[in-house]
């Protein structure tokens, strides 16, 4: 177990009254996990720390408006997906997030049942996520890199629970058939 | 197609209720597919945890900036609000307040006579008058007595110099006359 001296709602409510030490303390605890979420979502690391910035910034000037320091992880990430999705609808105005196929950045690696290196399954993975709609990757990296539950998530992206699941599990399938077959070197 | 009593994803995923949880444990235990079927589910978040996160660049904080910080009464108003102690403590202190000033109001009348009658007091204005000059005429006639002494005094210490001079005078003639030219000089009263 992990002892905080300053838990995470005392340093919220330290921040809503114009502590800026208290909320650079708040940054420097969630600035790792909001920048490899929008970095999953977006694929590219420059946009990830341009939107990590931007999303902590509005996090502060809105701190006021969370009713529940409880709920901070994800109002913070809601945030971020806003901010996110308002980025991609800029540079593809003309394209419907939802129906943005996605970006086949791998190889096309097929390594059903073959033993293979950290790093090569690291790109399988990569190339399999990539293989995902932006919707069922965001579920995804929500899920499993993220922790969230589903009455969170539909939180975080405006939707019912029944939607996240499908989404999810929609994506698990995909997933399942690229990865599961592949038995990394060190893994059970 | 899973035979769980409940989705086995849900299960592998913590999002059933306890009760519901264990039910699938327990079945799960006797059933080979859906043994099989949570392996590859397992296997995928595995696989999906190879990808490891990475270190952010460059550190995000913020300076304290006024244009982002809201106005200092505004955050002491915030702050006012948002502590329901303090709020608790103010309200006690302002009925406190306004209680001792009712209590205060209400005893408060005209200052009493203390008994005194115009007469009395003008009086006592006249003694207090009378009080005074005398102390004033008493000043003045010590200062007139203390003037004539010191004139007196200077008279004195003039007639004491005069006297010495006169003295002075009648030595240095005794002086002359012993030294022998007193039937010549010009000062001898036969000549």
């Amino acid at each position: 177990m992990i002892f905080r001296a300053v838990e995470d709602t005392d340093l919220i409510r330290q921040a809503s009254r114009g502590s800026v030490e208290s909320y650079n303390l708040l940054v420097s605890r969630w600035e790792k996990r909001m920048y490899n979420y929008l970095l999953r979502i977006t694929g590219n690391r420059e946009d990830a720390l341009d939107l990590a910035q931007d999303v902590f910034l509005k996090a502060y000037q809105n701190l006021r408006k969370l009713d529940d320091p409880d709920r901070f992880g994800p109002w913070l990430y809601r945030i971020a997906h806003n901010e996110a999705y308002s980025l991609f609808r800029k540079r593809k105005p003309e394209v419907d997030v939802d129906d943005v196929a996605p970006e086949a950045t791998g190889q096309g690696i097929t390594m059903g049942g073959t033993s293979v290196f950290p790093v090569e399954l690291s790109l399988a993975v990569a190339a399999a996520l990539d293989r995902l709609s932006p919707d069922q990757r965001e579920a995804v990296v929500l899920k499993h890199y993220q922790g969230f539950k589903f009455e969170e998530m539909a939180e975080i992206l405006s939707c019912p629970v029944s939607t996240v699941k499908s989404r999810l599990y929609t994506a698990l399938e995909l997933l399942k058939a690229q990865l599961a077959p592949i038995s990394p070197r060190g893994v059970s | 197609m899973s035979c769980s009593p409940f989705d086995l994803r849900d299960y592998f995923f913590q999002e059933l209720a306890d009760p519901q949880q264990r039910q699938v444990e327990a079945h799960v235990k006797d059933c080979q597919p859906c043994r099989e079927e949570l392996d590859q589910l397992r296997l995928t978040q595995a696989a999906l945890f190879s990808l490891r996160d990475e270190e952010i660049p460059q550190r995000i904080a913020f300076v304290s900036d006024p244009v982002f910080e809201p106005s200092r009464a505004r955050r002491w108003w915030a702050a006012f609000w948002g502590s329901s102690g303090r709020l608790g403590f103010a309200s006690a202190a302002m009925l406190s307040a306004a209680l001792l000033i009712s209590a205060l109001t209400r005893t408060a009348g005209p200052a009493p006579a203390a008994g005194l009658s115009p007469a009395d007091i003008d009086r006592h204005i006249q003694q207090a008058v009378y009080a005074s000059e005398s102390r004033q005429t008493a000043k003045t006639t010590q200062l007139v007595h203390d003037l004539a002494q010191q004139t007196e005094s200077e008279r004195k210490l003039r007639l004491v110099a005069e006297s010495e001079v006169e003295y002075a005078k009648k030595v240095q003639y005794a002086m002359e006359r012993s030294r022998g030219d007193w039937k010549d000089s010009p000062s001898n009263p036969s000549n």
